[in-house]
């Protein structure tokens, strides 16, 4: 079978008479290759965005979805665009714009517009690296809203900071020797947390651009697992408190004092974790949704469509508390969408 | 009157009173048996007929009564009904708000038992460390342990410098008296040349 060719016909868009036999099957084997990587909700809280490892860009319309004169056509993308060339490792919302970043650019879309068909780029950057030969990926993209810039961090395991409003980047935080795969943001003191290839958790303050502390979690006795690696494939951080996994065990780490209090006892490797009100919530590797509350119980598991998970996305948007909801994507076409953590209410698929 | 079409006349009439018999049927016939009586000749049968018109009309009015009081009690159930329906209303409106109450205790109950087990959490890894009390307790005895031996390190160190100074003075007065005992025989040694010389010469 051929590969699929770069530029992927946008899914959902056109109308199924029109196609060929060829064109559908290519169109099949494409949604079965998908993967999507990352998730972002609009600022109104009605829509998702969800992107893919094709660089395509689908919005969901979340409201439809969940009103109760839902069709199945209200579970395929209301729109859906090429975005970027290569995957779309990555997304945030501001109150105005999407931006997205993958292949070494970061993109921004306005809200406002990005329903209409032919949506182009608001403007597009790529942060200074210092190899102009390769163009390192970019894994994690992180707000900081008091100081109204953007973090970008990845495979040339520097954090770039970059001010929204003039497009200039203004930091580089050096200190990781290998890729990095997560950001979470210490809201009290402003300090970034980043995991990566390495194996360490690096702590930096922002005003002083200077790396505050750093947890070598593989050091560890209690979480580390050879056998997985050394990766920190997540994080997440409720101020005084850290959870990281991927291959170590998931941990709960008190920052203060750099100690693990609990591990989750959970064997797959983590790649997205989050707290939500008093409990943590995790998905990686295996079909569920893991809930667990702090001191190290499983609270429940509630599977999913995918075989894996590489994303959780919680709609908490104030201006919509109808579409308060989980969704979940990971190693294939379909967004689970988890009205009551318990149970899987639908899926959405590209 | 020419407004109402006369597919709702009888489309009323039958409602009220399908089948003909009853009150519409009294009507009619009290209507002709009045023109009857009018047009009656004798005064006994116009008086027994009067009599049956009286009765006819009598429970014309007994059937009408009976209606109002009909449409009476169904007024007051209107009214009761409106009356339960209110406090219905009211009280989905008193469950909305004790169900949002009880949301807003159910987020404090979450923060507080997150509260906890983050507390619980750090006693765990706290529990692992040995405990502060004892700790400075024996913190303090190997400070006194060390300030004894330091003690008697000094001691030592003085009686060590007292003796060397002694041996010191005793080694340098045996130096002397070697020294003056070296000189005394160097100078006796000299006497005795001078004399053997002085001796030898004279002789000749």
């Amino acid at each position: 079978m051929e590969r699929a060719v770069p530029h992927a016909v946008p899914l959902g868009q056109v109308a199924s008479c029109s196609l060929s036999p060829q064109m559908e099957v290519f169109q099949a084997l494409q949604r079965l290759h998908m993967t999507i990587f990352s998730q972002s909700v609009s600022p109104c809280g009605k829509f998702l965005a969800a992107g893919n490892n094709y660089g395509q860009i689908a919005i969901f319309s979340l409201s439809a979805a969940l009103s109760s004169e839902a069709k199945e056509e209200s579970k395929n993308p209301v729109v859906t665009f090429q975005a970027h060339d290569g995957p779309v490792y990555s997304m945030v919302s501001t109150d105005r714009h999407l931006l997205s970043a993958g292949d070494g650019e970061v993109k921004a879309w306005l809200w406002a517009e990005i329903l209409k068909k032919g949506c182009k780029e608001l403007w597009r950057r790529q942060p200074p690296y210092r190899t102009s030969l390769e163009v390192p990926e970019i894994n994690a993209l992180l707000l900081v809203p008091k100081e109204n810039s953007l973090i970008l961090a990845g495979g040339d395991c520097q954090l770039h900071t970059m001010d929204l409003e003039t497009g200039a980047f203004t930091r580089a935080l050096r200190g990781h020797t290998d890729y990095i795969h997560c950001l979470a943001l210490r809201e009290r003191s402003p300090e970034v947390l980043s995991g990566g290839e390495d194996g360490a958790v690096r702590l930096w303050d922002l005003r002083t651009a200077k790396e505050v502390q750093t947890i070598e979690v593989y050091k560890h006795e209690e979480c580390s697992r050879p056998h997985n690696g050394r990766w920190i494939g997540c994080l997440a951080t409720d101020s005084d408190w850290m959870v990281c996994g991927g291959g170590p065990a998931l941990t709960l780490w008190h920052l203060r004092s750099s100690t693990p209090t609990t591990i989750f006892p959970m064997r797959a490797p983590q790649k997205h974790v989050t707290f939500y009100q008093d409990l943590i919530l995790s998905a990686g590797q295996g079909r569920c949704v893991n809930q667990w509350q702090l001191s190290g119980e499983l609270k429940a598991q509630v599977p999913g469509s995918s075989p894996g998970l590489l994303s959780l996305s919680l709609n908490q948007q104030p201006a919509a508390p109808e579409c308060k909801v989980l969704t979940a994507a990971g190693n294939s076409c379909r967004v689970d969408v988890f009205t009551n953590l318990g149970y899987r209410a639908f899926s959405l698929s590209f | 009157m020419g407004a109402v079409t006369d597919d709702e006349v009888i489309r009323k009439r039958l409602l009220i009173d399908g089948d003909g018999a009853g009150d519409d049927r009294r009507i009619n016939l009290l209507m002709k048996s009045f023109i009857k009586w009018c047009n009656s000749g004798s005064q006994e049968e116009g008086y027994s007929q009067y009599q049956r018109m009286l009765s006819t009309l009598s429970q014309c009015e007994f059937s009408m009564g009976k209606t109002l009081l009909v449409y009476d009690m169904n007024l007051r159930e209107m009214e009761n009904y409106e009356k339960i329906y209110k406090e219905i209303e009211c009280s989905i409106a008193g469950a909305h708000e004790k169900i949002a109450e009880c949301k807003k205790q159910i987020l404090q109950a979450k923060r507080i038992r997150k509260n906890r087990q983050e507390y619980d959490a750090l006693a765990k890894v706290i529990q692992h460390h040995p405990d502060r009390h004892e700790t400075l307790k024996e913190l303090e005895s190997l400070g006194k342990e060390l300030e004894h031996l330091s003690h008697i390190k000094e001691s030592v160190e003085d009686k060590l410098e007292l003796r060397r100074k002694q041996f010191h003075v005793l080694l340098s007065t045996i130096h002397k008296l070697q020294q003056t005992l070296e000189n005394d025989e160097k100078l006796s040694e000299v006497e005795e040349t001078q004399e053997s010389t002085m001796e030898t010469e004279p002789k000749p």
